[in-house]
């Protein structure tokens, strides 16, 4: 039987059009539903232009949705964002680091938008730096910091208020290898807390190993939503796949989550079998 | 009721903790240009002009040159946080919208935003009235009576910046309200010289301008000149106007 509570995040029936400057609309994002349960990590796939920000900014409660609803625990993100987001934390596609703050007191800042007191978010902030190998940089200014070690900064500050619902667009794009890989381990950690994770990405490995559920978006809508295993039984009907990567050189390889985006989205020449 | 301040003070407190940094740059960049006025109009010009017939009461043009620097104050110090300050805020560091999807609204980060830029400019208005105090040309009592006019003066004039910035398209183009509304108002508003000075039918354009509403308060009750009481549904007027205005231009520009 279903569990009475409400699940962290619930999107409903989400319709997204940006008004354009001539009068007209465009319609961003089309009629998406989806559910992150506690403990899921719920991946948003898609190309350029696929209305992942779009959901993104209307799960945050900062763009309204033109039709539908967002709940976070059950609770209208767009009605009361307050409560709401309570219980929200979001790391941005874009650098939104406050750079008139330096790497420890950004952290502390944030914490206080959560009625988190300061000493609590002190105590957090060591804890965050530690873990995302900035404590040597604790003190610094933002600008002084490397693309990679800003988006570093960005997740932790999106953890820094303990949320039970963790949005991430994008958040490994300019990571090294090594961050990366720091950073899942994070993730990991903070869905066996209890954590919901709904995260954009473009790395197909990503989705494939930290995911439990896929949704692959295409011009705004969600082409199937599954886990990645399923969806590539679904879409892949063979075992193995061929790919002419070279002139005269084939791949034959196994089907990857990649084979499904590729079909769903669009189709790429060259790979047998899809 | 008590929700929302605590979501606007917040915002309040972000700002003052980066003011407490920069204390040297804020008095610097606040104080030096009133002072520069002060002395190059209030002493050098006032030594020429002497006694000045201002709407029927003689003042020393020191005087009157004191007292109208503290409009002209709030309008340089609001206007430029408002819209500068605001605009880099807004555009490059994006702090509006990181704290817009935590448990605080846009709403009251526009709030905490002008309520901060008019804290800050009306306490540089009061700086300056406090120059005028030290010098003898006002009353001590006038820095209280002065606090309502200086705050919604300078809560005007934020406003006023808040708008252009959240129309600008680019920070050059704040150029725009700069040259064609603010400096204006500085040489035509009786920051200098009475506007009875001016043609009578400028002396009506200049009435139209916030500014000279905000001067005619602030010398009423530094030099006790006669109450101009249209000076407060002016103002009131143009404040409400430039409230509700801003916020709504910067909500079309962020809120997709
Ligand atoms: N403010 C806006 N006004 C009009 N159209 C917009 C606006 N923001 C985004 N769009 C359009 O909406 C669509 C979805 O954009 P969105 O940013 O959600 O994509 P995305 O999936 O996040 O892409 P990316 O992988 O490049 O980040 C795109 O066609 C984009 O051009
Ligand atoms: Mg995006």
């Amino acid at each position: 039987m279903s569990d009475q509570s409400p699940p962290p995040l619930r999107v409903a029936n989400l319709s997204k059009s940006y008004r354009l400057p001539g009068g007209g609309a465009f319609e961003a994002v089309h009629d998406v539903s989806f559910e992150v349960t506690a403990k899921q990590c719920f991946g948003l796939l898609g190309p350029n232009g696929a209305g992942k920000s779009t959901t993104i900014q209307c799960i945050c409660g900062f763009y309204p949705p033109t039709t539908g609803n967002v709940f976070i625990s059950g609770i209208d993100v767009h009605t009361k964002p307050k409560q709401a987001r309570q219980g929200l934390g979001v790391c941005n596609q874009e650098d939104t680091l406050d750079s008139d703050f330096n790497v420890t007191n950004q952290l502390i800042r944030h914490a206080a938008y959560f009625y988190i007191d300061r000493h609590t978010a002190r105590d957090r902030a060591q804890k965050l730096l530690e873990r995302f190998g900035l404590t040597d940089k604790a003190t610094q200014m933002i600008e002084s910091l490397s693309g990679g070690l800003r988006r570093r900064l960005q997740v932790a500050r999106a953890l820094i208020s303990e949320p039970k619902v963790l949005v991430l667009d994008e958040p490994t794009t300019g990571l090294d290898p090594d961050a990366r890989r720091e950073l899942w381990e994070v993730l990991t950690e903070a869905r066996e807390k209890g954590t919901a994770i709904l995260l954009s990405t473009h790395y197909m490995d990503e989705a494939e190993r930290l995911c439990d559920r896929i949704a692959i978006i295409y011009k705004g809508r969600i082409l199937d939503i599954d886990s990645p295993e399923r969806l590539i039984k679904k879409h892949i009907a063979r075992d193995e796949v061929e790919e002419e990567v070279r002139p005269g050189v084939l791949w034959k390889r196994k089907p990857n989550l990649e084979d499904v985006y590729l079909k769903l989205t669009g189709s790429r020449l060259g790979v047998e079998g899809l | 009721m008590s929700d929302w301040l605590w979501g606007v003070s917040r915002v309040w407190l972000r700002y003052y903790d980066v003011f407490t940094k920069s204390v040297v740059f804020y008095v610097v960049t606040t104080f030096v240009q009133p002072v520069l006025y002060l002395l190059a109009f209030g002493v050098g010009v006032g030594a020429l002009v002497g006694i000045l017939n201002a709407n029927g009461t003689p003042v020393t043009y020191r005087s009157f040159v004191f007292s109208g620097v503290i409009g002209q104050t709030a309008l340089f110090s609001g206007f430029f946080e408002g819209a500068y300050g605001a605009f880099v805020r807004m555009y490059y560091q994006r702090v509006f919208q990181a704290i817009a999807i935590t448990p605080i609204t846009l709403s009251e980060v526009l709030w905490g935003e002008l309520l901060w830029d008019a804290t800050k400019a009306a306490v540089a208005a009061e700086g300056v009235a406090l120059i005028g105090v030290l010098t003898g040309d006002f009353s001590p009592w006038s820095l209280l009576t002065l606090v309502p006019v200086c705050f919604f003066g300078s809560f005007l004039f934020a406003g006023m910046g808040l708008m252009s910035a959240a129309y600008a398209r680019d920070i050059d183009q704040l150029s725009y309200p700069q040259y064609l509304l603010v400096m204006p108002m500085f040489l035509f508003c009786g920051v200098f010289y009475p506007i009875e000075a001016l043609p009578q039918a400028l002396q009506v354009v200049a009435w139209v301008f916030p500014l000279t509403a905000v001067n005619s308060l602030v010398r009423t009750l530094t030099l006790g000149l006669p109450f101009q009481w249209w000076a407060v549904p002016i103002l009131f007027a143009w404040l409400t106007l430039l409230v509700v205005l801003s916020r709504r231009a910067m909500f079309r520009r962020l809120v997709k």
